[in-house]
């Protein structure tokens, strides 16, 4: 009833001001109202001053910007839909169900070709719904094998690990060295676990979804995976209690010196230099489950996706969109907030970073989520609470046919 | 519009006025000759409204308004992206009752309501004995009493997330170094020990004011009844048992009623400490009907839990009200 109550509240406030704002401006659609969702505390200075700027060299158009943290985002913009209050753009993980509801734009209709044309082919592929692309590639992001070199020499492991066989191995000898230091940081919390979940089916050759698309979550292969994680967990190589340990626990614990082996991702550079370098630390490519299986990575994609809400916007949202995507300014968000870019172009001028070099390489490998389904949300959601569970005491299988028919139904 | 407001409340004041004393037989605002036996007030039937009307509006516009759009939200196909598809009858209902997870969630409900609020007031009713005896330093203790509930109960509960952090909690710091545990533990990761701590935290926070209100209990009780039972040569427990428990009842009962809707309802304890996990292991409906809404993005059957919620909330406090015979207590 709270939450309802509260919805209702925010409704009211929201209509409210909407109804104060937005008279003069909506019928000539040249003010856009822009939803972006705050990455890190540098986002949201980077998205005012590109604002700003484009708002000088564009004189009459205005962007309402509106910078909402990863937490909240998903509940705000289904309140905003839910009131006909959509957004013109949003910057969000997912696309399809917009799409799938008829709200966007097609990526054509509000980006000239050469912008299109810039997009790698993979991210524009997986930014399709029905056929027809509705998402921008916005930022990618891809994980990889974080280990503890100062661990490994002390547990006298020469080299990281490249099989599960060797990974168990790995965290066995460091969980058995004096101290409480931890094999291997497995987080399967409510904030990320598909990701982590993720990296470990494919890296036995499973996957969400089959390559018709069908999902295929209770496949032999992903139960597999499933009762290796549990003879993980319950041997004692992880940290304790998988389901509740959020990435971020994980990552921070590895970045104190605490956690023999992680995923990280791009930004787990600055975690570890956040707390102050303590450790030599290397980045391998993703375990796999048997020799000569080839590695993958998991490929993330974040877009960007601009909603018709029937106010003539097009134009301006054409405009501030090429603006966005302009070689510079769109390099800069990258850097800044040190993603891996989705265009031709910048990735050509930052191919040289060190850190994120050993990325880049890896992201032709990179499967991404089965975003492109409208499913994927509830698939999602429900992973995110069940999977946990089944490193834990419920049984593996049931979890797999319970998201399985999440999936289908 | 504005003559009429500057009217009506004239005429009321002068019948406010009348209630005092005996009738001047002066006119009221532009009546000749009001009616000598008629009561002040009930010159116009339609006078109480406009007194009463404010509140009224918004009673209507925070109470009734979001209950009758949560039922009717109930009803509705939502899609995840947020638009609404049309009536989806008793769907969302269907749905949520097929959910594994709901059955277990409404039980452990049920023993986080009777286990909090049954611990607070036995604890209470023993702090509130404590404030009540006179001793030297009470003022302190009573005001000690208070801080738990001036605190935001959102910064107690992270507060305690934190000391019981598996990474790098005090709690394990210091249970290590007193050789009380071996190896750290992750307090709140284990479903069981989760619970108990989630459980003690509500308790922590219900206390003052559950102890305040059984403080004024106990002081309305008047002193002759106990001169009497000493006189009579009572036990203190029979004294205790057959006259301060009896004459406390009705603080008691508000305490519990308050409590019961409060704890019920409770959100941010759980959501900051363990946000209802691992898996739904420590969700009550509450958090259950958040995590429906925020990662299933399934807004219909959020709302239906919604519903389901506020009718086991009303059927909880009718219950409790018959239950302990409402009118003859009053």
């Amino acid at each position: 009833m709270r939450v309802v109550a509260l919805g209702a509240t925010a409704t009211l406030a929201l209509t409210a001001a909407a109804a104060c704002g937005s008279d003069e401006a909506d019928g000539d659609g040249k003010t856009i109202t822009f939803v972006a969702a705050e990455y890190s505390d540098k986002t949201e200075p980077y998205w005012q001053d590109l604002v700003s700027r484009f708002e000088k060299a564009n004189p009459g158009l205005k962007v309402d910007l509106q910078v909402i943290s990863w937490d909240d985002i998903d509940g705000h913009v289904q309140n905003l839909v839910l009131n006909d209050k959509a957004p013109d753009l949003l910057n969000l993980n997912k696309f399809a169900d917009f799409a799938e509801d008829g709200l966007l734009y097609k990526a054509g209709d509000v980006l000239p070709k050469e912008v299109l044309d810039d997009f790698i082919p993979s991210f524009a592929e997986s930014s399709k719904f029905e056929g027809e692309q509705y998402g921008l590639p916005f930022i990618a992001s891809a994980r990889l094998l974080f280990y503890n070199k100062d661990l490994f020499a002390k547990a006298k492991i020469s080299e990281p690990p490249k099989t599960w066989d060797e990974l168990k191995e790995a965290a066995k000898k460091i969980s058995d060295l004096p101290g409480d230091a931890i094999g291997y940081g497995l987080p399967l919390g409510p904030e990320e676990a598909q990701g982590e979940f993720q990296i470990w089916i494919n890296s036995n050759g499973g996957h969400w979804v089959d390559d018709q698309g069908n999902w295929t979550i209770d496949s032999p292969e992903n139960l597999e995976t499933l009762q290796f994680l549990k003879s993980m967990v319950d041997e004692g190589l992880t940290q304790p209690n998988p389901a509740k340990t959020d990435r971020a626990d994980v990552i921070e614990a590895f970045a104190a010196g605490r956690i023999g082996m992680i995923r990280g991702l791009p930004q787990t550079h600055n975690n570890i230099a956040d707390q102050g370098n303590k450790f030599e630390y290397g980045i391998a490519p993703n375990p796999v489950a048997e020799e000569g299986m080839e590695p993958s990575t998991l490929g993330v994609q974040d877009y960007l996706m601009a909603f018709d809400n029937g106010k003539g916007a097009q134009e301006t949202l054409r405009k501030f969109l090429t603006f966005f995507y302009q070689e510079e300014n769109y390099s800069k968000f990258i850097t800044t907030e040190g993603f891996l870019p989705t265009t031709q172009s910048a990735s050509e001028a930052l191919s040289d970073d060190e850190k994120m070099k050993p990325f880049v390489e890896a992201l032709p490998q990179a499967k991404f989520y089965p975003v492109t389904d409208p499913k994927w949300t509830a698939v999602d959601g429900a992973v995110k609470q069940q999977i946990g569970k089944a490193v834990q005491g419920t049984d593996p299988k049931k979890v797999l046919e319970q998201l399985q028919k999440t999936a289908e139904g | 519009m504005t003559a009429t407001s500057k009217t009506v409340p004239a005429s009321a004041a002068t019948g406010v006025g009348k209630a005092g004393g005996p009738p001047t037989g002066k006119p009221g605002a532009g009546r000749p000759s009001p009616g000598r036996g008629k009561r002040p007030g009930t010159d116009h039937p339609l006078t109480p409204l406009l007194w009463l009307g404010p509140a009224l509006l918004l009673i209507a516009g925070v109470v009734l308004w979001p209950v009758v759009e949560m039922v009717l939200t109930s009803v509705r196909e939502v899609s995840r992206a947020g638009v609404i598809r049309g009536w989806a009858g008793l769907e969302n209902f269907e749905a949520l009752f097929d959910e594994p997870d709901l059955v277990p969630v409404l039980i452990r409900t049920l023993i986080w309501v009777v286990g909090v609020v049954g611990v607070t007031l036995l604890i209470s009713l023993g702090l509130a004995q404590l404030l009540n005896a006179r001793f030297p330093g009470r003022k302190l203790v009573r005001w000690a009493m208070i801080v738990p509930w001036a605190a935001s109960v959102v910064m107690t509960a992270i507060v305690w997330r934190w000391i019981l952090d598996f990474f790098h909690g005090m709690g394990n710091t210091i249970l290590l170094d007193l050789g009380l545990i071996d190896a750290p533990r992750d307090w709140l990761g284990e479903p069981g020990l989760a619970w108990l701590w989630l459980m003690w935290v509500a308790v922590f926070v219900s206390l003052p004011f559950t102890t305040y209100v059984l403080l004024a209990g106990l002081q309305t009780i008047p002193g002759d009844v106990y001169e009497a039972a000493q006189v009579d040569g009572a036990s203190r427990w029979r004294t205790y048992r057959t006259i301060t428990l009896p004459l406390l009842k009705p603080a008691v009962l508000v305490a519990t009623v308050i409590n019961v809707i409060n704890v019920f309802n409770s959100f941010p304890i759980i959501w900051a400490m363990t946000r209802g996990g691992p898996g739904h292991d420590t969700d009550t409906t509450t958090t259950f009907m958040f995590k429906l809404l925020r990662l299933d993005k399934e807004v219909g059957q959020s709302a239906a839990m919604a519903v389901l919620n506020f009718l086991m909330i009303v059927v909880m406090v009718l219950f409790y009200l018959k239950a302990v015979r409402w009118k003859e207590v009053d």
